[in-house]
């Protein structure tokens, strides 16, 4: 376990609650300024129209769902060498959190493309990239719940961790070089040369919102892990005192 | 080293002497494979020339074969829980996936020599005239594709889900390995000059080495408790 | 006893599965030349305790240490001087019973293998089927090949788990011939059982184990085997 009693558990659930609420009240002002500035603040980007205000919710999420994957590589390996809970604790909440934001990729990105390119989904490598990325999480997650043996489970879905950190460099390679390959109508680059001041500072208030929002959700998905924990070792305990009371007094 | 080479070959010679008593996975894949040639036949539009889809009706005959014997693999190890005994001996873990890795490789590599004729036979496809280049192709591309397929072959094995799970597991990885693999093979198989895809061939050698390090390090974490 | 340094040691060890503790927390340590017999119901963590100290199964905390060597850290020498037999044969059925030896031969190291593996099939009475399918064993032979396997590499510390369960009676007579041998030759045995009719008279030193932990360790002199069934029974309704 990684308390030792109970006081311990509380104490430390208290600091990351205290984290989490002080990280989730920048968030939420990150994200209301983020707002603000995308319906507000940025003028509407001639060649694409409203519809390229999806960008900025698009590329943050992006951003924060490979982030995502690298603390789940580096927590990963992490537990391999020292089968530290805690870092699986953490692995499985920010690779939760990379699914949310895979999906919001996922969906954001055929909105804007259907407008930009006139089809809802178009082999651009990197929604490509970020398709096989959501299908390597939901596979992280098939496994943890796969196996008899929770340990075991924890165990290969960190080797998938790793080894899909070592593959997602190389996918990413491959895809645009299949791309590259297959040449087509030239794809309209929202961060074309248009790009003005407005356009770059909404961008990087809304990356500075989401990547807030990313850790303060991590902190709270950790704590959240960790109660969850202990109520399967209290349940735990609860049911092992039942069952051991034939065990030892009901022989006669 | 010695040691090493001759732990590789032990486990790689043993699956080999299974396979070669029992056939099941040599036969199975086979048929497997002569069968989706057949599926292909009926599902092309008569208007699609097989010669322009032969690198992706061949790959994926190839891709679903393999999954089928990789599943197998680590079952024959479970039967009786002959891994642990293997687990025992003084032997590398990164030795004991070797081994498994050259026997899943070079059943794979019997059975394309099987696809390739098949596919020329039903769908007119010819070899280009570059054998060689195709034969290199085809075995780099195999290498990573069993590389990766071993590795997660063993954990698939280890689940409840068993061999279900592989291709859930594999097919998002191996897209570096699909994307090389088939366009060159593609290339190849209309005529086109083989030094057009050393690029690929360049690009597929060293997924290769990276796929065979990566997983020969990480089967030690998958086996043991 | 206490002055010879001891062949297998754990200190601290303890494992758990989610919050299950399946053994542990455990220090022992087994004198060179000791038949101890681990005695104790299903799920009493024995076969765990087994797995952890072949190195088969990593500790959640503690170590092992066979032949002065920890277990589970770079060196391979200590699996040398290491047999396991299981209830599971950790056989391949599809081999026949000379070629399942002489790849473990191989993977041993084992020089002149094909003598040691005729040699070997002889010690056990499979002589004369050492080219027949494991497949087609009954399950008595299974476990005499079994038997082979594990004492091919003539290892000074053998583990054994319930290495009595399904076996025949000639098959479990030649077992037992085995085990003696085995104690004449100074081996260390380290053997699990959760029947109390077999390994009693064998042992030297008697294991009571129950929910993970060792209730009771005793010389087999101290134990009245007449009256051990009600002792033991006691013994495990107590922890």
């Amino acid at each position: 376990m990684w308390w030792k009693n109970e006081e311990d558990l509380v104490e430390s659930m208290t600091g990351t609650w205290r984290w989490a609420s002080g990280l989730a009240v920048l968030a939420g002002l990150g994200v209301l300024a983020a707002f603000w500035m995308i319906f507000f603040y940025v003028p509407t980007e001639a060649s694409m129209g409203v519809v390229q205000r999806i960008f900025y919710v698009h590329v943050p999420a992006a951003w924060v769902a490979f982030m995502a994957f690298g603390i789940v590589a580096l927590c990963s390996i992490g537990y391999l060498w020292l089968r530290d809970e805690r870092l699986d604790a953490i692995s499985v909440s920010a690779a939760e959190l990379g699914v949310v934001f895979t999906t919001i990729v996922l969906v954001t990105g055929p909105l804007w493309g259907k407008l930009a390119w006139g089809a809802w989904w178009v082999w651009e490598p990197r929604l490509t990239l970020t398709l096989l990325l959501w299908f390597i999480y939901i596979g992280y997650f098939v496994l943890r719940g796969a196996t008899d043996n929770p340990e075991r489970g924890k165990r290969f879905a960190a080797v998938l961790g790793v080894v899909g950190a070592v593959d997602i460099p190389l996918i990413h390679v491959s895809v645009n070089w299949f791309r590259s390959q297959h040449p087509q109508a030239v794809v309209l680059r929202p961060e074309g040369p248009t790009a003005g001041p407005e356009i770059v500072i909404t961008l990087l208030v809304s990356l500075l919102a989401f990547t807030l929002t990313f850790f303060a959700l991590l902190l709270l998905r950790y704590g959240l892990e960790k109660l969850r924990c202990n109520a399967e070792a209290l349940r735990f305990a609860a049911e092992s005192t039942r069952h051991a009371t034939p065990v030892g007094g009901g022989v006669g | 080293m010695r040691d090493y080479l001759g732990h590789v070959w032990a486990v790689a010679a043993k699956d080999l002497a299974l396979e070669m008593r029992s056939r099941e996975r040599l036969v199975g894949m086979g048929t497997f494979a002569v069968l989706v040639a057949v599926v292909w036949s009926f599902s092309l539009d008569p208007a699609v020339r097989p010669r322009s889809v032969a690198g992706a009706m061949i790959w994926v005959t190839i891709f679903f074969a393999g999954m089928l014997g990789l599943g197998r693999s680590f079952a024959l190890e479970r039967e009786q829980e002959a891994l642990t005994g293997v687990l025992l001996a003084p032997v590398d873990r990164g030795a004991i996936f070797l081994g498994k890795f050259l026997a899943n490789l070079l059943i794979l590599l019997a059975v394309e020599a099987l696809i390739f004729p098949v596919y020329g036979l039903f769908f007119g496809i010819g070899l280009g005239g570059s054998l060689g280049g195709v034969a290199l192709v085809v075995g780099l591309a195999s290498v990573g594709f069993v590389a990766l397929g071993t590795l997660f072959g063993a954990v698939a094995a280890h689940t409840r889900l068993g061999e279900t799970l592989l291709p859930i597991l594999l097919l998002p990885l191996l897209i570096p390995v699909v994307i090389f693999g088939v366009s060159a093979t593609q290339r190849l198989l209309i005529g086109r000059p083989v030094a057009e895809v050393m690029g690929s061939v360049r690009m597929l050698a060293a997924f290769d080495l990276i796929y065979l390090f990566v997983c020969t390090l990480a089967f030690g974490s998958v086996v043991e408790e | 006893m206490s002055t010879t340094p001891p062949v297998v040691e754990a200190r601290g060890l303890e494992k758990r599965f989610g919050f299950r503790t399946a053994v542990g927390p455990l220090d022992m340590r087994l004198a060179p030349g000791e038949f101890t017999v681990i005695f104790g119901p299903n799920g009493a963590g024995k076969t765990t305790l087994l797995r952890l100290l072949a190195g088969i199964a990593r500790p959640t905390r503690g170590e092992v240490w066979i032949a002065g060597e920890r277990v589970g850290e770079g060196g391979n020498d200590w699996r040398c001087r290491l047999g396991v037999l299981s209830h599971q044969s950790y056989l391949y059925p599809g081999l026949s019973a000379s070629e399942n030896l002489a790849f473990y031969a191989r993977l041993y190291g084992i020089d002149r293998r094909e003598d040691r593996v005729r040699q070997a099939l002889a010690d056990v009475g499979l002589a004369e089927r050492a080219g027949d399918r494991v497949r087609d064993f009954s399950r008595g032979m299974q476990q005499r090949l079994a038997l082979a396997r594990t004492l091919l590499h003539d290892p000074g510390v053998v583990f054994l788990d319930e290495p009595y369960s399904g076996l025949d009676p000639h098959a479990a007579a030649l077992l037992r011939r085995v085990l003696e041998r085995l104690r004449e030759q100074g081996r260390t045995v380290l053997l699990v059982t959760h029947n109390l009719s077999q390994g009693l008279e064998l042992a030297d030193r008697v294991v009571v184990q129950a929910r993970g932990r060792w209730v009771s360790d005793e010389p087999r002199s101290a134990v009245d085997a007449a009256g051990w069934e009600a002792e033991y029974t006691a013994r495990v309704a107590a922890a």
